[in-house]
């Protein structure tokens, strides 16, 4: 498996790299931005939900440290995983004012349903961060670390609980026990409230999920994290190995990225890199990754796009040798 | 008398002027909310987060649980005048609410709503300031084989629901359960039913469905009777000389239905998932089963009122339980909330209360003002909603089309449930017509989902053996409440008849 992750330390840069930043303009810009032009930001999802919050933390970045000259629109257009407001950002095809950001459901949706659009089609930007997975057991069980779970998956029948199946919460512990060499049956729940409600009622054996929403019953005890699947644990998590770490690196995580419409013109393209290379210094985000347990995993221009088309193969893969998809 | 200092803590905290503003707000918007159909609380919420991001915590958690709760109270204006409900979890407040109206009772039956959403949502505060540790226990002993008797134990109350002509209520509960199997299969993630659509990845959701079918449906079916032709307050009348003021009658009648619709709402909202929707649906079909005249439901009774509008108050607040003890949002409202707690850097979970209890007991505490609040908004504003029936039907009635509409869209921006709320509308109107039940259909729609899904997560777990249901004690509870529920219910209603009869001989 290849390695896909390139880490970022940003917390230690950030308060060096803010202060410069201020006075700083972008000096590529001779034709874009044009001030006149208003940017077209599209959310593809409800206010509230991840995509939403890191779409307005950068936008407040923006503003914050004037990084873009013209007037920033910001509209939510929700509906249908996502396919809605990528389907409007499509269409704005050969546009270097119409801009999103991208979350899981960017890879899993094209998977799902008759989109006219793939993720290869659009125009990359950056890939600013992952979201990654911690495995954990209710907190009453033996089971103290990764190593006695997975000498006791080897020999007993086990279940996992996690949110849908054409997801990376099924795909990260399906790829995780092929590499540790154990079994285990998925159960697939609607929303992480649901699977972590029957973890605490002792329904599973373990489940996987995004660590921000459960952090609380880890620091309680109610839970314990066991291995996280990115490049490095979160601070939020010290002392969870990855699962590099153990020893079965899986290199699956979801992107949250920026992108562009398809075939935006190039000087939009290299705008917004240098842009996104000033956003992911400043503190803002830094706090950004750390509140909401994100991996630091930034990527530019086509080497995001690769990421892209890589993990929407691997995922395809996965899937359909399960029968998930056809 | 720990919680009585931290209550008095949360109140001088919940007393400041600003605060107060913030609820006041709340509490103004969570009316309005309310009021317009298909736009629910979540919806609500989810748009006025952003608007929370600099705001101090405190005073915009008080804001945004106003929201959630005062829609509960906003949602049944509409039901009793209209027909058409605010929201789903007053769909069966116009079960009753709407004949009150007819008869001339509008003003007793919305003054009465807001003494029932009072009395519901105090109760459960009240329930969250004492219990919440014991019902965070509740709320952690449920899993898939519990929420699977849960949902049969819900599906039981289509019994009741179905009405006089069973075989036309079995077809429409039918229709809402093969409704509730398209979208994508939650155990293979394979398409059911969605025809490619991205729209119908997550299924048909109810609430377009139930706006359509009881807000539409009900519309169309007035004009078909010519209710255009008549001249305004004809249908529903309101005026002057009509008494405002519920009679004593009304209170003492229904005390024993508050007390029960509180108590059943609130458990049923403790429970993850479950949701202020069947707890209002739940109380109703078991106070009719308890009336001593279970023939006048639905002809205007006021306990058919009363049960589902302290039910669906007393669950939301029942909902905040789970979020606040254990981090886990129990409904689509309290997961805004959820993210919103996120969103400020804040940990939920069980040390929560303990590492913030400024921000939870002065939510607490706000949620007493908020609802004294909201029930003196309700009795002042009501003269001011019954002005809605004063406006000819042929006026109303397309403004009502194009709320129900934008409503709908509001919630997910989603042409197709658009197109759905117009076909169910339609459906509805023919439901009316040839007798069949809307309501069937609705609980259907949102209860066979959730039974499947669960029967076959509890297969996954158990590797196929039944005996899981055996095993766990609180599963083994709710199947023990359920056979006393069947046994028990008709029984009383026999004796209650009997009794009722042999007063009437005796008088």
């Amino acid at each position: 498996m290849t390695k896909l992750h390139h880490s970022f330390k940003a917390g230690a840069l950030a308060l060096v790299a803010a202060a410069p930043l201020a006075v700083a303009t972008p000096a590529i810009a001779q034709e874009y931005p044009d001030p006149a032009q208003t940017l077209d930001w599209t959310i593809a999802f409800g206010p509230g939900g991840g995509n939403d919050i890191m779409a307005r933390t950068i936008v407040d970045i923006l503003n914050t440290y004037d990084l873009y000259p013209g007037d920033i629109s910001i509209e939510n257009r929700a509906g249908g995983s996502g396919a809605v407001g990528w389907g409007y950002l499509f269409g704005q095809s050969g546009s270097g004012y119409g801009i999103s950001t991208t979350s899981g459901s960017f890879v899993t949706t094209p998977l799902q349903a008759d989109t006219p659009w793939q993720p290869a089609d659009f125009t990359p930007v950056a890939l600013l961060a992952t979201d990654d997975l911690v495995l954990v057991v209710n907190g009453s069980s033996d089971i103290q670390n990764i190593d006695q779970f997975i000498e006791f998956a080897q020999s007993n029948p086990i279940t996992i609980a996690g949110t849908g199946t054409v997801n990376v919460d099924f795909i990260v512990p399906t790829l995780f026990a092929q590499a540790a060499g154990f079994e285990f049956e998925y159960v697939s729940f609607n929303s992480m409230a649901d699977q972590t409600t029957a973890l605490l009622s002792q329904s599973v054996d373990a489940m996987v999920g995004n660590p921000g929403e459960i952090l609380g019953l880890i620091d309680s005890g109610d839970l314990r994290a066991l291995v996280y699947s990115g490049a490095s644990t979160p601070a939020a998590l010290d002392g969870v190995p990855t699962m590099g770490d153990v020893g079965h690196d899986i290199g699956v995580s979801m992107p949250r990225g920026l992108i562009l419409p398809p075939d935006a013109p190039a000087e939009a393209q290299a705008f917004w890199i240098e842009t996104m290379q000033r956003v992911v210094e400043t503190p803002e985000w830094a706090a950004y990754i750390e509140n909401n347990t994100l991996t630091p995993t930034v990527l530019y221009g086509d080497e995001f796009r690769t990421f892209l088309t890589r993990t929407a193969n691997g995922f395809e893969e996965v899937l359909r040798s399960l029968g998930a998809i056809q | 008398m720990d919680i009585f200092s931290d209550l008095v803590m949360g109140l001088s905290i919940a007393i400041t002027p600003i605060n107060m503003l913030y609820l006041l707000i709340g509490a103004m918007v969570g009316m309005v909310v309310g009021v317009i159909p298909g736009f629910g609380p979540s919806a609500g919420l989810a748009i006025l987060l952003p608007v929370t991001f600099g705001m101090d915590p405190v005073g915009a958690i008080m804001m945004l649980a106003a929201i959630y709760y005062g829609s509960m109270y906003g949602g049944t204006i509409t039901s009793i005048l209209l027909n058409t409900p605010g929201e789903s979890a007053t769909v069966a407040s116009t079960f009753d609410g709407y004949p009150l109206a007819k008869k001339g009772r509008a003003g007793p039956a919305l003054v009465m709503q807001a003494v029932a959403s009072f009395v519901g949502g105090t109760v459960g505060v009240l329930m969250i300031t004492l219990l919440a540790p014991m019902f965070s226990q509740v709320s952690r002993s449920f899993g898939p084989p519990e929420y699977f008797l849960l949902a049969c134990m819900g599906l039981l109350t289509l019994i009741v629901m179905i009405g006089s002509n069973w075989k036309l209520g079995v077809i429409s509960a039918l229709i809402g359960l093969a409704l509730g199997t398209v979208g994508v299969d939650l155990e293979t993630g394979q398409g059911r039913y969605t025809f490619g659509s991205a729209e119908l990845i997550g299924g048909i959701y109810f609430i377009p469905i139930a706006i359509g079918l009881f807000g539409l449906g009900e519309l169309f079916y007035a004009f078909y009777s010519g209710m255009h032709r008549v001249g305004a307050g004809s249908v529903v009348q309101y005026n002057k000389e009509s008494r405002f003021w519920p009679t004593a009658h009304d209170f003492v009648s229904t005390r024993w239905t508050m007390v029960r619709g509180s108590l059943l709402g609130f458990v049923v909202g403790v429970i993850p998932g479950a949701g202020a929707t069947i707890a209002s649906l739940m109380a109703y079909s078991t106070e009719r089963s308890l009336s001593k005249h279970p023939e006048r439901f639905g002809t205007g009774e006021m306990a058919g009122l009363v049960a589902p509008e302290t039910a669906n108050n007393a669950a939301s607040s029942g909902a905040m339980i789970p979020l606040l003890t254990l981090g886990i949002p129990g409904s689509a409202s309290t997961a805004v909330l959820l993210a919103a707690f996120l969103m400020w850097g804040l940990r939920p979970g069980p040390l929560f209360m303990d590492q913030n209890p400024e921000m939870a007991w002065g939510l607490i505490a706000s949620m007493y003002l908020g609802n004294m609040v909201l029930l003196l908004i309700n009795i002042f504003a009501i003269p001011l909603f019954v002005q809605i029936i004063k406006v000819p039907y042929r006026i109303l009635g397309p403004c009502i089309v194009v709320i129900c509409a934008l409503g709908t869209f509001t919630v997910h921006a989603s042409f197709v449930e658009l197109y759905l709320m117009f076909a169910a509308g339609i459906v509805g109107f023919f439901m009316r017509m040839y007798g069949f039940s809307p309501a069937a259909l609705v609980l259907a729609l949102v209860l066979g989902p959730l039974a499947e899904e669960a029967l076959r997560q509890t297969m996954t777990i158990s590797r196929g053996s039944f005996g899981i249901f055996l095993d766990r004690p609180a599963s083994l509870w709710i199947i023990g409440v359920t056979i006393a529920l069947i046994v028990l219910l008709p029984m009383m209603g026999k004796m209650g008849a009997k009794a009722a009869k042999a007063k009437n001989a005796g008088a």
